[in-house]
C-alpha cells in the first residue's frame, strides 16, 4: 500500500511526499512512505503512538530532512531549501503543537500578535484589529489579557490556533489537537478546524490517534503503522476496511498485527533464570 | 580496557561538545548583528539578567569589602602599613575579586536562570513553535540574552568593586581608625587606570562572554525533560565557575607582571 497513490477527485495536491525514508540512528521511523495532501481539504493522518506521525509533520515543516525521497509543499522541495527560503515558506504554513507552545512570558494578545510583529510592519491600530479578529474567530476576544498559565488546555490550544492563522497560512498542521481535552473543548477544536478549512480555504493536515473525532471532520484519511501506510481512503472507507491492521486500530483491539507484548525471551526460562535482571 | 575505552569516549564527547558549542557561538554571534534594529530585546534581557542580579552583587560586594578591610588591617598593621589599607582593598577588588566573584555570583543567579528558561522553552516546544512561525530562536531568544550578559557583567563587576571599596572604608576608617585621608590618597596614587581598572574590565568582559555562552548553550542543548533541564542548569553553574577560575589564572598571568 505504500506506492504513490493520489486521492481521486481532487484537483491539486498541496503537499506531496514521495518514497520518503527517515531513520534515527539504527531505527527506521518512516519506510518508503508516499502520501498526497489535497489542496483545500482536511486530511487526517492516524496511527498509534510512535508510528512516525509527528516526524512526518516535521518533515513537511522542514524541521527534519528525510534520508531519501521527496517532500514537496506547493511544488517546492522542502529538504533542498536554505534557511532563508525555508523561513519564507514557513510564513505560509502553520503548525499547532500538542500543548499549544504559547510563549509563557507574553499575554494572549501578544502571543497572537507575535508572528505579525516579527514579520509585518503594521501600525499598532491595524495590528490590534487583526489580532482581535483572529481571537474572535476562536471565541477568545475577551481573554486577551490573560497569561498562558491562566488558560485551560482547550483555551491555550485555541489561542495557539489564533496565532497559527495570524499570518493567514495556506496550510495548517495539527499535531494531536484533541489529546487531553474534555469533550466540549474537543468539539470546539473540531468545529474550528472544519470552519477554518471551509471559511478560509486552509488546507489542513490533522495528525491524531483519536479515530472518532478525527473521522468526523476529515475528508480523507491515512492510517499509519510502523512507518508505512496501512490504509487510506475516506473516513467511511477506513471504517469499513477489512484489512486486519486497520481493523485493529479502528476497533481498538489490544492484540493483533501490533502485538500486545513487547518482545521478550521465553517466560518460563526468564523466571527460572533467577538472580537480578 | 573498558575504562580506557570509556576515557576515550569521554574525550571524544568533550571535544565534540566543544565543537558544537563553538559553532553555536558563531551562529548566535551572526544572529546578534540583527539586534541593532531590535535593541529593545536586549534591553529587556539586560533587565532580566543584569538588574535582577544587582541586589546579590551589591550585598556581596559590601561584605567582601568589609572582610578585606578587617583582614587587610590585621596583616598590614603588623608591618605598620595600615595606611595602605585603601590600596590593598581597591587593588584586590578591581583586579581580582570584583570580576571573579561577580562572575561566580552571576553564574549562580543569572546563568542558571538563563539555562532553565531556555531549557523549559525547549521542553514546552516554544522554540520549535517559533521556528515554525519562521522566527529564528537563535536570533530572537538566544542572541539578546548573550549580548545582555556581555553588557551586564562588566557593569555589575564595577558596581561590586565600588561598593566593596566603600565596605572596606566603612570597616577600615569607620571601625578600625585608619586615617581617612591616607586611605583614599594611597588608593588614588596606587591604582592605575590602565594597569588595574582596565584589565579588570577586560577580565569581566571575558567572563561575561564565557558564562553567558555556557548558560545559553546548555539551555539550548538540554534534553527537553525536567531531569534534562535540571542537569543542564547544574552543568551551567559547574562549568562556568570552573571556566571563570581557570581563565582568571591565565589572564592574571598575562596581565600583571
Amino acid at each position: 500500500m505504500s506506492t504513490t497513490q493520489t486521492d481521486p477527485g481532487v484537483s491539486g495536491a498541496l503537499v506531496e511526499i514521495r518514497n520518503v525514508h527517515f531513520a534515527r540512528g539504527e531505527r527506521t521511523i518512516l519506510n518508503d512512505l508516499s502520501m498526497t495532501i489535497a489542496r483545500g481539504k482536511v486530511t487526517a493522518i492516524m496511527g498509534g503512538s510512535g508510528c512516525g506521525k509527528t516526524t512526518l509533520l516535521n518533515l513537511i515543516g522542514g524541521r527534519l530532512r528525510p534520508s531519501s525521497g521527496q517532500v514537496l509543499v506547493d511544488g517546492i522541495s522542502v529538504p533542498d531549501l536554505g534557511t532563508r527560503d525555508l523561513f519564507e515558506l514557513r510564513k505560509r504554513m502553520g503548525m499547532l503543537f500538542q500543548n499549544g507552545a504559547l510563549l509563557t512570558d507574553l499575554d494572549v494578545f501578544e502571543n497572537v500578535a507575535f508572528p505579525i510583529r516579527e514579520h509585518k510592519h503594521l501600525p499598532e491600530s491595524i495590528l490590534r484589529h487583526v489580532v482581535l479578529m483572529k481571537l474572535e474567530t476562536v471565541g477568545l476576544r475577551g481573554a486577551r489579557e490573560l497569561m498562558p498559565a491562566e488558560l485551560s488546555g482547550g483555551m491555550a490550544r485555541r489561542v495557539a490556533l489564533a496565532r497559527t492563522i495570524s499570518l493567514e497560512p495556506m496550510l495548517v498542521m495539527y499535531d494531536e489537537p484533541f489529546t487531553g481535552l474534555d469533550p466540549i473543548s474537543k468539539g470546539v477544536i473540531a468545529k474550528l478546524i472544519r470552519e477554518l478549512n471551509t471559511g478560509l480555504g486552509i488546507t489542513s493536515v490533522l495528525v491524531s490517534h483519536d479515530v472518532a473525532d478525527t473521522c468526523a471532520i476529515s475528508d480523507y484519511a491515512y492510517l499509519m503503522g510502523q512507518g508505512r501506510i496501512i490504509g487510506q481512503g475516506t473516513p467511511q472507507e477506513i471504517r469499513q476496511s477489512e484489512a486486519e491492521e486497520v481493523r485493529q486500530f479502528v476497533d481498538g483491539l489490544p492484540d493483533g498485527p501490533v502485538p500486545y507484548r513487547y518482545p521478550a525471551p521465553d517466560y518460563l526460562e526468564d523466571l527460572l533464570q533467577g538472580g537480578p535482571a | 580496557m573498558n575504562s580506557l575505552r570509556r576515557l576515550g569516549q569521554y574525550v571524544l564527547d568533550s571535544v565534540e561538545g566543544l565543537g558544537r558549542a563553538s559553532l553555536f557561538f558563531l551562529e548566535v554571534a551572526s544572529g546578534a548583528r540583527k539586534l541593532i534594529r531590535r535593541f529593545d530585546l536586549v534591553v529587556q534581557q539586560v533587565f532580566a539578567v543584569g538588574v535582577l542580579t544587582l541586589l546579590i552583587i551589591l550585598v556581596s560586594g559590601l561584605f567582601v569589602g568589609m572582610v578585606l578591610g578587617l583582614q587587610g588591617y590585621n596583616t598590614l598593621s603588623k608591618f605598620g602599613a595600615a595606611d595602605s589599607l585603601g590600596l590593598l582593598v581597591a587593588l584586590s577588588l578591581v583586579r581580582e575579586l570584583g570580576p571573579v566573584v561577580t562572575a561566580l555570583l552571576f553564574a549562580g543567579r543569572a546563568g542558571s536562570a538563563l539555562t532553565a528558561e531556555i531549557g523549559l522553552m525547549k521542553a514546552t516546544e516554544q522554540l520549535a513553535g517559533m521556528e515554525m512561525m519562521a522566527v529564528n530562536p537563535i536570533e530572537r531568544v538566544i542572541a539578546p540574552r548573550l549580548v545582555a550578559g556581555i553588557i551586564s557583567m562588566p557593569l555589575l563587576a564595577a558596581l561590586f568593586s565600588a561598593i566593596g571599596v566603600l565596605g572596606g572604608q566603612l570597616v577600615g576608617v569607620g571601625l578600625l581608625g585608619v586615617d581617612s585621608g591616607a586611605f583614599w590618597s594611597q588608593m588614588q596614587s596606587g591604582v592605575s587606570f590602565h594597569e588595574d581598572v582596565l584589565n579588570g574590565v577586560i577580565k569581566s568582559l571575558v567572563f561575561g562572554v564565557v558564562v553567558t555562552w555556557i548558560a545559553v548553550f546548555q539551555g539550548y542543548e538540554s534534553v527537553p525533560t525536567s531531569e534534562g533541564v535540571s542537569r543542564a542548569t547544574n552543568r551551567t553553574v559547574v562549568y562556568s565557575s570552573l571556566a571563570v577560575l581557570a581563565l582568571d589564572f591565565v589572564m592574571t598571568a598575562l596581565m600583571f607582571k
